[in-house]
């Protein structure tokens, strides 16, 4: 069994479904919004999973003075790039070549190790014993793509370049195996070329050869589009012959065309009519996208036969693959090792995240691809307190318990199960003010096993973030007024900590209503938890996936004053300084989850 | 392609407008026919007027989710569910080294599997909420990993299947309209989207999917019958663990644990990917003897590759297994993975007459919807077989069952009536000498479904020249159309059909406002023909229009996913 250390995740308030648009469904939701308020949050259902974020995750924006989860941002991209090559991708590239890396840039397929170009040592022949010549030339003759992990080449499904650069667009036109395929482009090309269409002719002619043509993913696309932009655009510019020309937009040859329609009726108006009334047909030949199915895989079973468990590619593998347009449709024919091709690095984004109700910016990375500094980043942590989770053992007071104490106090240790146990919580103000918090726990944990808890403490101050050299200042100096002395009184009170330290055992009774600790900017309180028996009845279903850590849900409701209007945190200390003319209450609200470990089963 | 016949003029199509206002194609027409559509030439580069606005397509199964830019020939991105996607963020126990050790737990209480499933049809209990937070994240993901795109509101287009439930489809437009605020969304039936992409009007669809099997006639682009069966993916994978379990050391596996799996879900998925096949059709009516058949085979196979002989020779297959109590390598005979699909989608020890509606063996399942349809729709739609879904990858899968229902074609014909009593009428030579005639009389008198009566009256309407059925030959073009032989065709996929609809321009029967949802939610919806969509009644080739999107919205529907 894992260890379990202690966690905290904080649920975002945008994951209320009362802020969420609609209310849903209307017959559902009618009973669970009635008791809405009293509901308290559930940190085992499954939904809850998908709105509850650790600190660290979650931005905060100024203006609203609220928590922004990644669900509740909207983003827009800074830059585009390889994550292999750091190179940017300009976005218009995106459209056209895709959302992966059009360099050298590629993924094993069996282990998504970075692949290297390397060069295909030449067989042991004469020029071996040339030894010059090899040096004169080390780099020559075919290459392949190499993982350096698991030692995979691509010449193993048969790939080799001739080139060592732009490895992306010579492997677009090897299938598996070696053979040469068109890309699309080419094809294009091909399809303008006169003497191709002579033969294309000459093909059609001959007929049925046609039919059995296998046509690979991106050309059956290709030419149904083509198929049905021509069905589609039939009626008015097949007729005329001047379709080439209408497709430069308004242009005048069109409207005469229609014009000459009109006047000329007869022969034309008659294949206008035909072409109308038969609405759109259907592709009839490989050319407009018609392909059949090849049914006999029997081929293909033999293959697996032969190559059993090894040969056959993971799904894992499977679903990293890229859509492999290059080939018709594998149905399943994909799953041996020698089908899977190198996997091009996707591209990633840098995104800058805006706040969705006030659109200020509250992230914004640097947008060179290099740097990892961000221009602006309001992390939820530098707004809200944290809070961090230590076990308490209290057992030191009976004399000869120290080991047992010891052994409580161990991180991750199993909870017992019944026996009340007692965990401190340390909550660390990082803002310039004051904070108040107010916590509420139910007493009961919500789920099959319900443990009960007792938050010893639930209001308190927390002191605001001053500066650490400020303090310190103001020690050493001992003058002044009324800071010093409040420094003084905060020197004091950790000095009482580290005595406590020293000797555990200093009378630290419990007391309800009582801070524990305090410090600079954060408090510790005790909470109290019962933890409940994991003993299943006859019938009971059985124990699930992490039913068994003891998760306490916690609302947390934090209040402070802040600056009115300031929306900088260094103007709201100086305002502090000068005494705060204009004060404004703000206040947070959010349910957290705390994580304090497993119960003994 | 084509622009707005004489709807509220987009400000951008306004020229074309001016230069053949709507009335104009009809100076030189006969009154009937359609108007003639101004310049749908100067509308056909994609590029030109509409370049950045990207349409979002979505296609939704019960496992995966695929998502790319209309006109892609392929989906850019495809997530699948699990269980790591519902974990909380900042989980990383999947990087742990002995993670998954413990999936028992995970799959306790009959969940084996189901948490890498968006959801079950049966809405019954179920949590349309997580439905909905399952699909965000999930999108959320294809988003950021694949599209790369910001969080720009875009037109997405939806691919559904079209027996989705209502409720689970409210859930799953709520989750997204909220997240993410396309201003529209159009919903695309499945099948219908498999048909356009294989470039044929009317078509069968057999969607060897994860929680069924669905077989759907598409008859000029109109979904016509359904029938369903339990019998998909995730009965396939069930049947496999159950050969495995088989092949497993008793002693060990089945008293210590009480529970009735002793192979996690990932790993028997994935080795149903990878090594269960299905057997080809056998030749000879006594059922399941499948010597005959593979001796041919492996003679063939000495012929091609020599150095496959011996691994074929000992025919076994080792599978190595880690989720069992201890890891192992299971040795199997090859011819043993075949069992699964066999069970799970034949069942051919057991006689029709013992299957229940909902889990009838595929080969009738295709055959009783083919026999459901109309004369004139089935020729069209036999011809027209579009396998897919996750199943249709089991090789040898799609082949036996085309064997399988052309046998059943060639052996029972498109006679409903079946049994001991129709065989002795067919052998009795005396019986036999009374069908004609009444089948004759019959035909004479109702022109019923049956097939004789139909053939009867297309004799009788052959001399009545019919003015539209001349036109529409005229229109044809100089091959006719396949029609009445079994013959199966390869579909670029829903996506990727649907990915052409968008493209060119075709719109959605269901299109969805945003605001409308937000305001009133599936209650708004008003039934399909309650819902003026004259464009859309002509379909795809002569009204596949763009709707203006000003006024029309205020009446919409859901089309074929109903309405509450």
């Amino acid at each position: 069994m894992a260890v379990l250390t202690p966690y905290t995740f904080i649920q975002c308030p945008c994951s209320d479904s009362s802020t969420l648009g609609r209310p849903s469904d209307p017959n559902s939701s009618t009973i669970t919004e009635a008791d809405e308020d009293e509901r308290t949050f559930d940190p085992r259902a499954p939904r809850s999973n998908f709105s509850l974020y650790p600190l660290e995750y979650l931005l905060y924006c100024e203006d609203c003075h609220q928590i922004r989860c990644p669900r509740c941002v909207s983003e827009e991209i800074v830059t585009y790039y390889c994550p292999n090559c750091l190179f940017e991708v300009p976005s218009s590239n995106l459209k056209s070549e895709g959302n992966r890396c059009t360099r050298s840039c590629f993924q094993c397929p069996i282990c998504i190790g970075p692949l290297a170009v390397t060069s295909i040592e030449t067989r042991p022949d004469p020029s071996l014993l040339a030894a010059p010549d090899n040096t004169a030339a080390p780099h020559s003759g075919p290459y392949a793509l190499t993982c350096s992990y698991c030692n995979w080449s691509s010449t193993e499904i048969g790939i080799q370049f001739e080139k060592p650069n732009s490895i992306h667009a010579q492997l677009a036109k090897l299938r598996n195996g070696g053979s040469t395929r068109l890309t699309a482009k080419e094809r294009k090309e091909r399809r303008k070329d006169p003497a191709y269409r002579r033969y294309q002719a000459t093909s059609s002619g001959e007929g049925e050869s046609d039919q059995t043509e296998n046509l690979d993913l991106e050309t059956q696309f290709a030419n149904l589009k083509a198929f049905y932009q021509n069905q589609l655009a039939d009626p008015n510019s097949a007729d005329t012959g001047l379709a080439a020309l209408g497709d430069l937009g308004f242009s005048s040859p069109t409207s005469l065309s229609r014009i000459m329609s009109i006047y000329t009726g007869g022969s034309l108006q008659d294949r206008k009519a035909k072409s109308r009334l038969g609405a759109m047909r259907e592709a009839l030949k490989p050319d407009e996208g018609l392909q059949f199915a090849h049914l006999d895989e029997s081929a293909a079973i033999e293959t697996l036969r032969g190559e059993g468990h090894d040969g056959t590619a993971s799904i894992t593998q499977l679903v990293d693959q890229p859509p492999n347009l290059g080939e018709e449709h594998l149905h399943g024919r994909s799953r041996f090792i020698s089908e899977l091709r190198p996997i091009p690095y996707l591209l990633r984004t840098k995104r800058s995240k805006r706040c969705p109700v006030c659109r200020h910016i509250i992230s914004k990375p640097e947008a060179k691809v290099q740097t990892t500094r961000f221009r602006i980043r309001l992390v939820a942590g530098s707004y809200i307190p944290s809070i961090a989770i230590r076990p308490l053992s209290l057992s030191a007071t009976a004399g000869g318990g120290g080991s047992s104490a010891s052994g409580a106090t161990l991180p991750g240790a199993l909870l017992e199960p019944l026996k009340p146990a007692h965990f401190l919580l340390t909550f660390k103000n990082p803002i310039f003010e004051t904070i108040k918090v107010t916590l509420g726990a139910p007493a009961e944990t919500p789920g099959r096993f319900a443990s009960k808890v007792t938050v010893l403490c639930p209001v308190f101050e927390v002191d605001a973030n001053t500066d650490v050299w400020d303090e310190a200042l103001r020690e050493g100096g001992a003058t002044g007024g009324a800071g010093s002395g409040g420094g003084g009184e905060k020197g004091e009170r950790r000095r009482g900590r580290y005595d406590e330290g020293s000797q555990a055992n200093n009378g630290n009774q419990l007391e309800v209503g009582k801070i524990w600790e305090r410090g600079r900017n954060w408090v510790s309180i005790v909470v109290e938890v019962v933890p409940a028996s994991l003993r299943l009845d006859q019938g009971d279903a059985p124990l699930r996936e992490d039913e068994d850590v003891l998760e306490i849900p916690l609302f947390v409701h934090v209040e402070w004053e802040g600056e009115a209007g300031g929306d900088d945190v260094l103007e709201s200390v100086a305002a502090k300084d000068k005494g705060g003319e204009a004060r404004e209450k703000r206040e947070l609200a959010y349910w957290c989850v705390l994580g304090l470990g497993r119960i003994r089963k | 392609m084509s622009a707005p016949v004489g709807s509220a003029p987009l400000p951008h199509r306004s020229v074309a407008n001016i230069r053949s206002p709507p009335g104009a194609g009809h100076h030189h027409q006969s009154g009937s026919s359609t108007p003639l559509r101004p310049l749908p030439s100067s509308f056909g580069s994609p590029s030109s007027l509409r370049a950045d606005e990207e349409i979002i397509i979505i296609e939704f199964g019960t496992r995966k989710l695929q998502v790319g830019f209309s006109g892609d020939p392929a989906p850019r991105g495809c997530v699948w569910f699990g269980p790591e996607q519902q974990r909380r963020a900042g989980d990383f126990r999947a990087w742990q080294t002995d993670y998954r050790q413990d999936w028992r737990a995970a799959a306790a209480g009959g969940l084996w599997g189901k948490d890498h499933e968006l959801w079950q049809y049966d809405v019954r209990g179920s949590d349309l909420g997580l439905v909905g937070d399952k699909i965000e994240r999930a999108l959320r993901e294809a988003f950021t990993k694949y599209l790369l795109i910001d969080s720009r509101p875009r037109r997405m287009v939806w691919v559904v299947p079209s027996s989705l439930p209502i409720p689970l489809l409210s859930a799953v437009l709520d989750s997204i309209f909220s997240r993410f605020q396309p201003p529209t969304i159009s919903l695309l039936s499945s099948p219908l989207a498999l048909a356009v992409g294989a470039g044929v009007r009317s078509a069968l669809v057999v969607d060897l999917g994860w929680l069924e099997t669905v077989v759907t006639s598409v008859y000029e682009y109109r979904e016509i019958v359904t029938k369903r069966s339990i019998r998909g993916g995730r009965t396939l994978v069930e049947q496999t663990h159950k050969l495995l379990a088989k092949h497993l050391p008793q002693g060990q596996s089945e008293p210590s644990h009480s529970q009735d799996h002793v192979v996690s879900f990932e790993e028997c998925s994935d080795i149903t990917a990878r090594m269960v096949w299905c057997k080809p059709r056998t030749a000879s009516d006594t059922s399941r003897i499948s010597n005959d058949g593979l001796a041919t085979v492996q003679e063939q196979d000495e012929g091609e590759s020599q150095a496959h002989t011996e691994h074929r020779r000992d025919g076994s297959v080792r599978i190595p297994l880690r989720s069992w109590l201890a890891p192992t390598t299971l040795e199997l005979p090859f011819e043993a993975l075949a069992e699964p699909c066999e069970d799970a989608f034949f069942d051919s020890q057991y006689s029709p007459a013992s299957f229940d509606d909902h889990e009838l063996p595929l080969h009738l399942l295709v055959y009783r919807t083919l026999l459901q349809l109309p004369v004139d729709v089935r020729a069209f739609c036999m011809s027209r077989i579009i396998f897919t879904g996750g199943c249709s990858n089991v090789l040898g899968l799609r082949g036996r069952i085309f064997d399988e229902v052309s046998h059943l074609v060639r052996e029972r014909g498109w006679d409903p009536v079946q049994g001991k009593a129709v065989e002795q009428l067919r052998t009795n030579p005396k019986s036999r000498r009374r069908v004609p005639r009444q089948v004759a009389s019959q035909g004479d008198e109702s022109g019923s479904e049956e097939e004789d009566g139909i053939w009867h009256d297309a004799a009788n309407t052959i001399p009545k020249v019919d003015t539209i059925d001349e036109q529409l030959r005229r229109g044809a073009d100089e091959i006719p159309p396949v029609q009445g032989e079994m013959r199966a065709i390869e579909s670029l996929g829903a996506w990727s059909g649907a990915s052409l609809v968008t493209h060119l321009k075709a719109s959605a029967v269901a299109t969805i406002d945003r605001e409308l949802w937000l305001q009133h939610g599936a209650a708004g919806a008003s039934r399909a023909i309650d819902v003026d969509y004259r464009t859309q009644r002509q379909s795809l080739g002569a009204g596949g229009l763009i709707r203006g999107s000003v006024g029309h919205h205020t009446n919409w529907t859901l089309g074929i996913w109903g309405a509450l």
